[in-house]
């Protein structure tokens, strides 16, 4: 219990998916301007980062390892992955459309997210058990969330911010993206080893 | 050459179990639309500029499908687009022939209104209206396009510090109505080719307060009002013209030549149907 808490707490500030594995910069950066569509995004990494990690633990410890393919990892999770996608859409716009209307855009970008077969590849790498995995995968989610909600307010106040010219646009994102970084970097004494 | 095909095989069938469940479950899971929804979609402009109240115009075409009923049309479609929705749906409902003209009501350019400070702040009309910057006018046109930003169509541009409308590209959706901090914004009822005036001023201060800001203000001297069945009304120091009591051109073209502030505008008739 005790080590499933440590995960969780140093996934979501330690070790944060974004902020010190650079991972889904896509749409940390792109999904960004406002706090509903990245309220959306978030939620829809975290539900899907959990179901990737859990199945894909499932395919590797019960396929790829008894028939000594792990050379196949990669392959192997981007097609669970992008199948789990599908199959979270489909059931989404069935069963709940007002959530589809929600998600529905960011859903299919999921797919390209490199911080869920980050998620995969990590919880392999660390040699997790099955409710290490699903914890990995869920807090990872909500640490991408935490981020992307959080430079979604910043963004939003840097609207109304005199910018200097040089500075408008892309480049203050990245230099808010940096310094959120450095901020992320003080908890790294949180957990000691 | 048996890893090959170990591991050709595992993925052909990992692969295939993900397809097979996939192809099952949109099967299982597929959502009937009604066909309604993709005809009106081909109708409808495509703009999603709002105007009718939905956040797009899918949504306005399930809204309208749901409820059987048109609610406030397609503003920018026109009359003839929301006659033909409402042949589509089978219901009941008049289209009224009153267009939406947007009006701007502050008339004066760089020259007329007077600017004795200058302003550092941000460069948009939200935040200088704040801290009422701009110029001398309280009332005026901040001249920093935050009605530009949001028009769906760039029917909105300044000349010379001053808002003007193309009326031929503008499809009276109310999104500069609602951005502008100072309410200058209006859509009016009109009627061609009565339509076309109005008061081109919002200062509520009196006369003496209004000339020594700006050329082109309305002093509210009331010589407008005078006029034989004038539409026009003073109130807090300011004509307004009362849409619903226009019935002659006549009045109408003597305010605006007795104005002694000109400040009573005319929209030159546009003529779509040529």
């Amino acid at each position: 219990m005790k080590n499933l808490f440590l995960i969780f707490i140093s996934t979501i500030l330690i070790n944060n998916f974004v902020l010190t594995y650079f991972l889904g910069i896509c749409p940390f950066l792109g999904v960004s301007g406002r706090i509903e569509s990245a309220f959306g995004m978030g939620m829809a990494v975290t539900f899907v980062m959990t179901l990737a990690t859990s199945i894909s633990w499932l395919i590797y410890h019960n396929i790829l390892t008894a028939f000594n393919l792990i050379f196949l990892e990669y392959v192997v999770f981007i097609l669970v992955i992008a199948s789990l996608v599908q199959i979270v859409e489909m059931f989404i716009r069935k069963f709940s459309p007002a959530l589809y209307q929600a998600l529905g855009l960011y859903l299919p970008l999921i797919t390209t997210n490199c911080a869920i077969l980050g998620a995969a590849l990590f919880m392999v790498a660390k040699n997790y058990g099955f409710a290490e995995a699903v914890t990995f995968g869920f807090s990872g989610g909500l640490g991408f969330s935490l981020v992307l909600l959080i430079m979604a307010g910043i963004r939003q106040e840097l609207n109304y911010a005199d910018i200097p010219q040089v500075f408008k646009g892309a480049s203050i994102t990245l230099i808010t993206a940096g310094l959120l970084s450095l901020i992320f970097m003080g908890f790294s004494g949180l957990i000691s080893a | 050459m048996n890893d090959i095909v170990i591991s050709i095989l595992s993925l052909g069938l990992i692969g295939l179990g993900f397809s097979l469940l996939l192809a099952f479950l949109n099967k299982k899971l597929r959502v009937k639309e009604d066909p309604l929804i993709e005809k009106t979609l081909n109708l409808l402009p495509g703009l999603n500029c709002g105007a009718c109240g939905s956040s797009g115009c899918r949504a306005f075409a399930e809204n309208i499908i749901k409820h059987k009923k048109i609610f406030n049309g397609c503003l920018p479609g026109g009359k003839e687009l929301n006659e033909t929705l409402i042949k589509l749906l089978g219901i009941d409902a008049k289209v009224s022939d009153h267009k939406l003209v947007l009006v701007c009501h502050c008339g004066a350019d760089k020259q007329q209104k007077k600017k004795s400070h200058s302003y550092q702040g941000p460069k948009n009309c939200v935040a200088a209206d704040i801290i009422s910057a701009g110029y001398d006018c309280i009332y005026s046109c901040l001249g920093f396009g935050d009605c530009i930003e949001v028009c769906p169509t760039a029917a909105l541009s300044l000349k010379d510090e001053k808002i003007h409308i193309d009326q031929e590209k503008c499809i009276s959706c109310g999104r500069c109505v609602k951005k502008c901090p100072r309410r200058l914004f209006e859509l009016t009822p009109a009627r061609e080719p009565m339509d076309s005036f109005f008061v081109a001023c919002n200062s509520k201060e009196k006369g003496k307060n209004v000339t020594a800001v700006c050329k082109r203000g309305c002093i509210g001297c009331g010589i407008c009002t005078r006029v034989d069945n004038s539409p026009f009304y003073l109130k807090n120091n300011l004509a307004y013209l009362d849409y619903s009591r226009i019935e002659q051109l006549k009045p109408l073209e003597e305010a605006k030549s007795k104005c002694p502030t000109k400040c009573i505008d005319r929209i030159v008739p546009i003529t779509i149907y040529v």
